[in-house]
């Protein structure tokens, strides 16, 4: 019945919203239409804005932290204590960390956690990556910064293992986080206790 | 403990029911597919988060309410339940949802309307759920009997239920890694991650189900010698826990691990001690897991049995001696509860008054009578004692309606 009904294109919109994660076909339409009937040149807007984002974005060679320039702000940023370096999972947690404004060092993202079951072992990981910037840089401290998960426990386990016989000291962070929560969703003041409070292993 | 009131949305037969109930016993009867059942399963399920019948949650879900073009479905279990001087509201939402022409179903649990993680919704409410199919504990699967040991420990123990719950979840990504180390697609680097913490998790819920083997095994005797078979049978309730591996299986494999559970449940036995002997048994036996792709020792295979007189219950005792014991095994299940807890669980028998002589009819309902609220279902009413009627609430139970007596019987 609902066959044909749409043009082409707009089905098209639907249908590209609605494979967004949280976004169903409801939605779909709705944002659709919205779009559709817009008057003050949003859609056009957006698409601008997605298109630059797509075209203007790159992963730091450096950290693999998303970024416009080369190597990114942070890896530029004089300012900050090169000798500390702080390992995430994800872009967002870069974020969270830099809100809490307790931590003023390096990082490295991983883009991920180890996890047989979705198929994700380290070398889908930026871990070789790394290994090879803690033995050619000059760390004076590691902060294995992984979710409380077990997938990020996991990962942290591992990297420990991985960077146990470099000559630089590794910590993780305290255990002021919520079991099972991510890092992305804590608050400022539990992350930067936990940051505070982070242990030798 | 005891539960003042429950109330059901789109759960079975029960589109909607506000029930309240009083504290000691109530005869819930009416014939047959009336929802007797159904009402003893939503207690149940509002204590452990799981049906002791449905293979699936979404069959909890009230069919006619299940409808598939509506965009969610929402199932609704509540009840207040008095512990301690305090009422507490638990609440269990079984929510469908369709999505993409893709159907997905969650769970949700609430405490005084908050929501929390199902692990820490367990223990608010506990129950000992007597059922005629009882006896698959022992005529059953091993897995069965594990179920069993969980769901009992989980109502009474945060820490095992956590413990559970990590070490699942690592089984399954030991188990993910054994098969890609089959086929070649990844390093033996992470194997010892995994299972240093399947030891540590692992050696807990040993030592856990050691305990309450233990524990349990001394009561049911207790119960089953001296007042339910007058000094003639004696049972024993054996722990095998799967600390071996396959490899070094003697014939018949449930003496050694017989003997392995009598070593955990040794005075004395540290858990630093269990998880030497976990490491060693999970090394020697990775050869073995990666070629089947499975792990093959761990409490994830534990099992465990009941002797009468000597001999395995499930091989030899008849069906009368197996009904015996599986009721002393009850009984001693709501004795253990209470001495852990200094409060009677509420206690649910699903049609099992029918089938016992006078003597064990009338030592389990002394147990009911003793606990703070106890709900029995029956199709008939008439074999209960005038004396025991005369002291319980009875409900009819309609097609999914509860009739109290204000109410017409039709
Ligand atoms: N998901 C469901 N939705 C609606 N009715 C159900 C559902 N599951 C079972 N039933 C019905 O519930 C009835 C069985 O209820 P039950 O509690 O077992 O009865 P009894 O009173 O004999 O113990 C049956 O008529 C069955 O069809
Ligand atoms: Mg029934
Ligand atoms: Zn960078």
């Amino acid at each position: 019945m609902a066959q044909n009904v749409l043009p082409r294109t707009v089905q098209r919109l639907i249908d590209t919203f609605a494979r967004l994660p949280g976004i169903g076909p409801k939605s779909a339409s709705r944002l659709t239409f919205y779009l559709l009937r817009d008057k003050d040149n949003l859609a056009l807007d957006l698409a601008a804005a997605l298109q630059e984002m797509k075209a203007n974005t790159r992963l730091c060679p450096v950290c693999f932290n998303i970024t416009e320039e080369e190597p990114c702000l942070i890896c530029r940023d004089e300012g900050r204590d090169a000798t500390l370096l702080c390992v995430v999972e994800e872009p967002l947690d870069v974020v969270a960390i830099e809100r809490s404004r307790a931590y003023n060092g390096r990082y490295h993202v991983l883009h991920g956690a180890i996890s047989p079951v979705e198929g994700i072992g380290p070398e889908d990981l930026k871990v070789a990556e790394l290994v090879r910037r803690v033995q050619q840089g000059n760390f004076r401290e590691i902060i294995l910064a992984t979710n409380p998960t077990l997938e990020g426990e996991s990962t942290s386990l591992y990297l420990q293992r991985r960077l146990m016989h470099e000559k630089v000291k590794i910590t993780r962070l305290a255990r002021g986080l919520p079991v099972g929560g991510d890092l992305e969703y804590t608050d400022e003041i539990t992350l930067s206790r936990a940051l505070e409070g982070r242990q030798e292993l | 403990m005891y539960v003042r009131h429950l109330s059901l949305t789109n759960y079975r037969n029960y589109g909607r029911l506000e029930l309240d109930l009083s504290p000691g016993s109530t005869l819930l009867y009416g014939s047959n597919a009336q929802g007797k059942t159904n009402l003893l399963e939503a207690i149940y399920y509002l204590a452990t988060t799981r049906s002791p019948h449905a293979e699936q949650e979404q069959q909890l879900l009230n069919w006619d309410a299940d409808d598939p073009t509506q965009p969610i479905v929402v199932g609704r279990l509540t009840a207040s339940v008095v512990a301690q001087g305090e009422e507490r509201q638990l609440e269990i939402r079984l929510i469908k949802e369709q999505k993409l022409g893709q159907s997905s179903f969650r769970r949700e649990a609430l405490i005084n309307r908050r929501k929390v993680r199902l692990m820490d919704f367990l223990g608010n409410l506990r129950v000992v759920l007597f059922l005629p199919e009882d006896i698959q504990l022992v005529t059953g699967t091993p897995s069965q009997r594990r179920r069993y040991l969980d769901i009992t420990l989980c109502q009474v123990d945060a820490i095992y239920c956590q413990a559970l719950s990590q070490y699942n979840k690592l089984l399954e990504q030991r188990n993910a890694l054994l098969r890609q180390l089959a086929e070649g697609q990844s390093s033996k680097e992470l194997l010892p991650i995994y299972d240093e913490k399947l030891v540590h998790w692992g050696s807990l819920i040993f030592a856990r189900r050691a305990l309450f083997c233990q524990e349990m095994g001394r009561e049911a005797q207790r119960i089953h010698y001296e007042s339910l078979t007058d000094g003639v049978e004696s049972i024993r309730l054996h722990y095998l826990p799967r600390l071996l591996g396959n490899g070094q299986r003697r014939n018949g494999v449930a003496e050694p691990l017989a003997e392995l559970g009598s070593w955990l449940q040794m005075g004395g036995i540290d858990q630093e001690a269990i998880r030497t002997r976990f490491t060693r048994e999970l090394q020697t036996a990775v050869p073995q897991d990666i070629a089947r792709g499975v792990s093959s020792v761990g409490p994830h295979r534990d099992d465990w049995l009941l002797e009468v007189n000597g001999r395995h219950l499930g091989h030899y005792g008849s069906r009368g001696q197996q009904r015996s014991a599986i009721l002393s095994l009850k009984m001693a299940e709501i004795q253990w509860m209470t001495q852990v807890t200094q409060e009677t669980p509420v206690l649910l028998l699903d049609e099992v008054v029918a089938e016992l002589d006078a003597q064990r009819r009338s030592l389990l309902l002394y147990y009911v009578k003793q606990a703070a609220q106890a709900l029995l279902t029956a199709t008939d009413p008439g074999m209960f004692t005038a004396d025991f009627l005369r002291q319980a609430t009875s409900l009819a139970v309609q097609n999914g309606r509860v009739l109290t007596s204000s109410d017409p019987i039709s």
